[in-house]
């Protein structure tokens, strides 16, 4: 029976969630084993958020992480066997601290993983391979500011390059050049903020490009004249948290364009309505909501994209501002 | 997932394709199992390679497998080849993932599969016509060729011109900057609202004009022609707006600011619920307000703000806390 589609429906996302490692009969779960580090953490994150941090086993998360350990380049892989990248070797990271279970892991090895990534320029390349993008440099700081290794990083470097990513439109790019797109924009912004370095974000343009994302269906853009989609709620919203501008947008209308995107029958979000669900946009959905101050939902810290309580019992909260949360009718 | 529908399937069905799937599901494991075996015992032969090729024809966001496969590449293959193999190897390289790249327009790691590429093409072929660059110059005016069309394909695949710019950049011959300048008009022409194409305007033109070779005042006064074009077209046009205030910067020159506010105005005129002309109107005055206060009416140029910040708040509600706050600070 089809639910309504005004509210979150909580049960059926966290059975979504808990369900997708016994999709092994789906072709589609094995062609996205590149990715299965990440997916873990977008649905422990979205369990947290939902209240509901019991529903995976733990124990079997952790013990997954440890299976993904790549020896040889003292990072995690996506998946046993595959090859340790920035943006994996984060997610176990973001994982382990939501677990209080950091002491897992070789914390001076996996620092050392990740200082090695930093090109001449400043920018943090993904693997050995030497991709670099700004996202790389965000997973960086995030990552060693997490594992209290942020005197480790040559900061000056790392906000210059940043600092040359961003153009007349407020926004940042994934390189020197590369035009504005609201997911750089978070990771840029949220770089900053854990640098204490938001003096480089010229924040009134910053706000009308991000405020000018949302569309009028209540959908958010990632760039000027496209389309709507779920996970730039996350990526838009973040950056408007950051710098306090979540309310130059209309909250209701958003709420709705979110809540409409969700499978009613079968739990999980989707880009937009009517499409196929996955736990990408499930986990930016409800990250999304929670910035939006959504009743029942457990607040989310937008710098770090993890539970606020536990990055605040770490130290490390900045002075970001979601809204209020509201109380269910 | 990104743009797929959802189609609900009965029971009978879903079990059907669930069964459809087995064999597959049961193949790809079989063939990932390998190519991770092989990958583990440090296997760099021309077997381990094709074992490569056939599964990133099956699934070419496997990483690991790119990864793998660069590192038969250079520890297999290119040992025992002479420079024109491995500088058909390369091509061969890009020919295969340009057919993935058709299906797959953003994938990271195709892309960069392809830079490695470019980047590992030898020294050669040496004759006295092309000299030690020549096979790098034929790959790279081939790839250039591809990103074309590829921003054909989807113009405002940002992957496409992130690596555009890449390959303008590091072309073993550069192309002259003025014939990207014409590219990118021609791509706006095509489509007023194409933002890369105005944003990667933005960018040539930057260049162009520190260097010299256009002149600042002349061709500023032609992007303005451009942008009234484009602006007076679809006026609800956000691509157009952001550039035009690019155009305009920091406001310094009150002159131009005056002339572009008249313009503005009489375009409002025309299309008195044009939220993008009052937005830049007040956004404008402001400017004149900052920079040059002491020499025009400030209290008629405040006033003029304010009446347009409530239209705005009426005409575009969703913003209306912004405006708010603009009105504040005025």
């Amino acid at each position: 029976m089809a639910r309504d589609e005004r509210e979150l429906l909580t049960a059926l996302h966290v059975s979504y969630i808990q369900n997708l490692g016994k999709s092994t009969d789906d072709l589609a779960y094995h062609l996205t084993a590149h990715l299965r580090l990440n997916a873990i953490y977008w649905g422990v994150t979205a369990l947290f958020i939902m209240g509901h941090p019991e529903a995976l086993d733990k124990d079997e998360v952790i013990r997954f992480i440890e299976s993904c350990w790549d020896e040889e380049a003292g990072g995690f892989a996506p998946h046993p066997g595959h090859d340790a990248h920035i943006s994996t070797t984060l997610s176990a990271i973001q994982i382990l601290v939501t677990y209080d279970a950091l002491d897992r892991i070789d914390v001076p090895r996996v620092a050392k993983f990740i200082i090695s990534l930093q090109h001449p320029s400043g920018v943090f390349a993904g693997d050995s391979w030497g991709e670099t993008d700004t996202r790389f440099s965000y997973i960086a700081v995030n990552a060693l500011s997490l594992l209290g290794c942020l005197d480790q990083l040559d900061k000056d470097k790392t906000v210059d390059y940043i600092k040359q990513c961003r153009n007349f439109d407020g926004g940042f790019g994934r390189c020197i050049g590369a035009e504005s797109h609201s997911a750089q924009v978070f990771v840029c912004v949220a770089a900053l903020a854990i640098l204490d370095r938001l003096d480089e974000v010229d924040a009134d343009t910053l706000g009308w490009w991000l405020a000018e994302r949302q569309l009028p269906n209540g959908g958010l853009n990632g760039r000027p004249e496209k389309l709507e989609d779920v996970c730039y709620s996350f990526w838009v919203l973040s950056a408007m948290s950051i710098l306090n501008k979540v309310a130059w947008i209309d909250s209701e209308k958003l709420t709705s364009f979110i809540l409409s995107s969700q499978d009613t029958e079968k739990g999980g979000i989707s880009d937009r309505p009517g499409n196929v669900v996955d736990v990408f946009h499930t986990h930016f959905g409800v990250a999304g909501l929670s910035i939006l101050g959504y009743p029942g939902l457990v607040d989310l810290d937008p710098v770090y994209c993890m539970p606020a309580t536990i990055i605040e019992a770490k130290g490390l909260k900045k002075g970001w501002k979601n809204l209020e949360r509201r109380q269910f009718k | 997932m990104h743009g797929v529908k959802r189609v609900r399937l009965t029971p009978e069905a879903l079990a059907a394709k669930k069964l459809r799937e087995q064999s597959k599901i049961k193949e790809y494991l079989a063939l990932s199992d390998e190519v991770l075996s092989k990958k583990a015992s440090k296997d760099w032969s021309r077997e381990a390679f094709d074992l490569t090729t056939r599964i990133l024809q099956v699934n070419p966001e496997f990483s690991a497998a790119w990864n793998y496969r660069r590192n038969i590449l250079i520890r297999g293959i290119f040992p025992g080849s002479s420079a024109t193999e491995i500088n058909d190897l390369l091509t061969e390289e890009l020919t295969m993932t340009t057919v993935a790249l058709k299906s797959h327009p953003k994938v990271y790691w195709i892309w960069n599969h392809r830079r490695w590429c470019l980047e590992n093409i030898p020294d050669g072929p040496g004759t006295e016509g092309e000299g030690v660059n020549g096979w790098r110059q034929t790959n790279w005016e081939r790839e250039m060729f591809v990103v074309d069309k590829m921003l054909d394909a989807d113009s405002r695949n940002f992957m496409a011109w992130d690596y555009r710019r890449y390959c303008l950049a590091s072309m073993p011959v550069a192309r002259p900057e003025t014939a990207e300048l014409t590219y990118t008009t021609r791509k706006i022409e095509a489509n007023f609202s194409n933002f890369s194409a105005w944003h990667q305007r933005s960018k040539i033109l930057s260049s162009l004009w520190a260097s010299g070779k256009l002149e600042h005042s002349k061709s500023k006064e032609e992007e303005f022609k451009l942008v009234r074009n484009a602006m007076y077209t679809d006026p609800n046009d956000q691509s157009v707006w952001m550039y035009h205030r690019w155009l305009i910067g920091a406001g310094e020159d009150k002159e131009l600011l005056e002339r572009e506010i008249a313009i503005i105005q009489d375009l409002l005129d025309e299309q008195p619920d044009s939220k993008w002309c009052m937005e830049s109107l007040v956004h404008y005055k402001r400017l004149l307000l900052q920079k040059h206060s002491s020499l025009l009416d400030a209290g008629s140029v405040t006033n003029d703000c304010r009446r347009l910040l409530s239209e705005l708040r009426v005409i575009d509600p969703a913003r209306r806390r912004r405006y708010d706050e603009i009105e504040k600070q005025l």
